[in-house]
């Protein structure tokens, strides 16, 4: 069974469809690429699923669990993490605290008052991991709004992997990145992915990321799925070449 | 440990000093420290939340107007009356703060306001329980049952609010370094980034809030009992500028900070007012000055300093 499932997800914004009766499934271990154009509703297909919109249509099941009506701390706590298409970081705290405070929010005592060593110590534990498979551990000690925009999109990354989540939303991780920046993140990410305990949902931009690290993908148009399958499948579909205009063929391989 | 050592040389320092101070100076140095109190507990949400209230004068005021009320018509001790009433604010505090915390920002800081002169207003219109524009006056300082006569003299108040001030600053310190203290952080530096990390923040605004208040409400209560009577002025939107000016002087997110902020407040207005009617320009300068020149105020310039070298030398 997925553990994912996205059933006729649709959201309008006044008269504008932004995301349209969108049907998706994402199993463990399996790397969904969304792709369409700017403004084609992927962000808001995150919003959607992280609860930070209500859908107008449709529902969300995470785990055959009903996420729809869960606000986002809660769908947080259920083990869905994401990422933001802006840099979104806490900016004068250190890499690692950054990630530490990613963390504590899993922890059943992310809250006490007073005291915490032993909170902040598995915190710390967990962040330190995932600062490590990311390659950040060099930087940990830095403000993070000190940090290239390369190693914040990382740690945008890291934080969301130090919650040890079951489903990762990734949104645009390479955006704004150098080419040979993109490279080594998309290095980096492969290897993360590899390990398949991990459910991921990867909205990019740059086809080349998307065909070397998706195994299936939903490409929207105007909000709505008109294409959905494998890399190879989604690149002969004629529906696709005819938005795209050969966009695809030109990054593959 | 250094923070330690530093806290019981201060604490040991403001025990001595009835031994060496005139009375007057004894009053000054009391009223200081309810200030400090007050400016301390301002600080849980200016300084580590960014939670940035115009309206703080409402926990002072009504802490102030609860243990008045309580010591002139009940039979509670003093200790009893300032503890009620410290709660009492907390209490309230809830209530305001789930709905201030629906806005953020400057809707936020408008709301605090307002309902500190919402508070404000009422103290004309039910004159009954507040006296009205005359405030409630001769509020006696009632020993307890257990023989806490020594509370109620002059040095043996002085002793009970620095008491109560290194019991507040304590829970305040262990609060501000606790995973709580954590996410208040985080919501001071990016709240939507925390609220995505699944962190209910309001839940945390509203705690800080009320604790905030609680505190404040403590120093309000104190006050009453210290001079004797409360009245309007204490809720006025006046005390809450002032008690911001004092954080902000003092340094924000540091806790000692508004503490020397509130003293020097209290003493520059002192001294200043004794040579020129317009203090209060002379005061707003000084303002202007700080925020301009020393950001982070007293003490966070102080402790800036004191940070750098003992880093260098491990
Ligand atoms: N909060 C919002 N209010 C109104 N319109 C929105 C909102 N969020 C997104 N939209 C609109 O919905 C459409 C899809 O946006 P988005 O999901 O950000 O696209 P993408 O991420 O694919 O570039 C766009 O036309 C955008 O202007
Ligand atoms: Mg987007």
């Amino acid at each position: 069974m997925a553990l994912l499932e996205c059933e006729g997800l649709t959201r309008r914004f006044g008269g504008l469809v932004a995301v349209s009766s969108v049907t998706m499934q994402v199993a463990t271990g399996e790397v969904r690429a969304v792709i369409g154009p700017n403004g084609a509703g992927k962000s808001t297909l995150f919003n959607l699923i992280n609860g930070v919109l209500p859908p107008s249509a449709g529902l969300v099941r995470f785990d055959g669990e009903q996420l729809t009506g869960l606000t986002p701390a809660q769908v947080c706590q259920r083990g869905v993490s994401r990422t933001f298409q802006l840099t979104a970081l806490f900016p004068e705290m250190t890499v690692r605290e950054n990630a530490s405070l990613a963390a504590q929010a899993r922890d059943a005592q992310r809250w006490l008052p007073f005291g915490g060593g032993a909170v902040f110590h598995r915190a710390r534990a967990k962040a330190d991991a995932a600062l490590e498979r990311l390659g950040l551990s060099h930087v940990a000690d830095r403000p993070a709004g000190l940090l290239s925009h390369g190693d914040q999109r990382l740690l945008e990354v890291a934080m969301a992997l130090a919650q040890e989540p079951r489903l990762l939303l990734l949104d645009e991780p390479t955006q704004g990145l150098s080419v040979e920046e993109t490279q080594q993140a998309v290095e980096t990410l492969k290897t993360l992915l590899a390990g398949g305990e991990l459910a991921v949902v990867l909205v990019e931009h740059d086809m080349e990321v998307v065909f070397r690290l998706a195994h299936k993908i939903t490409v929207l148009h105007r909000g709505a799925v008109i294409a959905d399958g494998t890399p190879e499948e989604v690149k002969a579909d004629p529906g696709v070449q005819a938005a795209y205009l050969g966009d695809f063929a030109d990054a593959a391989d | 440990m250094g923070a330690w050592r530093g806290l019981i040389l201060v604490v040991a320092v403001l025990a001595l000093a009835p031994l060496g101070l005139p009375p007057y100076m004894m009053t000054l140095l009391t009223e200081a420290l309810i200030l400090g109190l007050f400016a301390m507990s301002l600080d849980l949400m200016v300084g580590y939340t960014r939670l940035v209230s115009f309206g703080h004068a409402a926990a002072y005021g009504f802490g102030a107007y609860c243990s008045g009320w309580l010591l002139i018509n009940t039979d509670l001790s003093l200790p009893s009356a300032v503890f009620v009433a410290a709660i009492a604010s907390g209490v309230l505090a809830i209530g305001v703060a789930w709905v201030c915390t629906r806005s953020t920002g400057v809707s936020f800081s408008m709301l605090t306001l307002a309902f500190a002169q919402l508070l404000y207003a009422i103290t004309f219109r039910w004159t009954s329980v507040t006296g009205g524009s005359d405030g409630l006056a001769g509020i006696p300082r009632r020993p307890g049952p257990f023989g806490l006569t020594a509370l109620t003299s002059k040095t043996g108040f002085y002793f009970f609010v620095l008491g109560l001030l290194v019991a507040a600053f304590l829970l305040c310190r262990q609060l501000v370094n606790s995973p709580f203290g954590a996410v208040l952080r985080g919501i001071r530096e990016n709240e939507a980034k925390t609220l995505a990390l699944g962190y209910n923040t309001r839940a945390y605004k509203i705690a800080v809030v009320a604790l905030s208040y609680a505190l404040g409400g403590l120093a309000g209560a104190l006050y009453a009992p210290f001079a004797g009577f409360a009245n309007s002025e204490l809720l006025f939107w006046l005390l809450s500028g002032q008690v911001l000016i004092m954080v902000i002087v003092g340094g924000a997110g540091t806790l000692i900070g508004p503490i020397l902020g509130a003293a020097f407040f209290m003493f520059a207005q002192h001294q200043l007012s004794s040579y020129t009617e317009s203090w209060a320009i002379y005061f707003g300068m000084l303002f202007i000055f700080f925020v301009l020149f020393v950001p982070r105020g007293i003490w966070g310039s102080v402790a800036a300093r004191l940070r750098r070298p003992a880093a260098d030398g491990r």
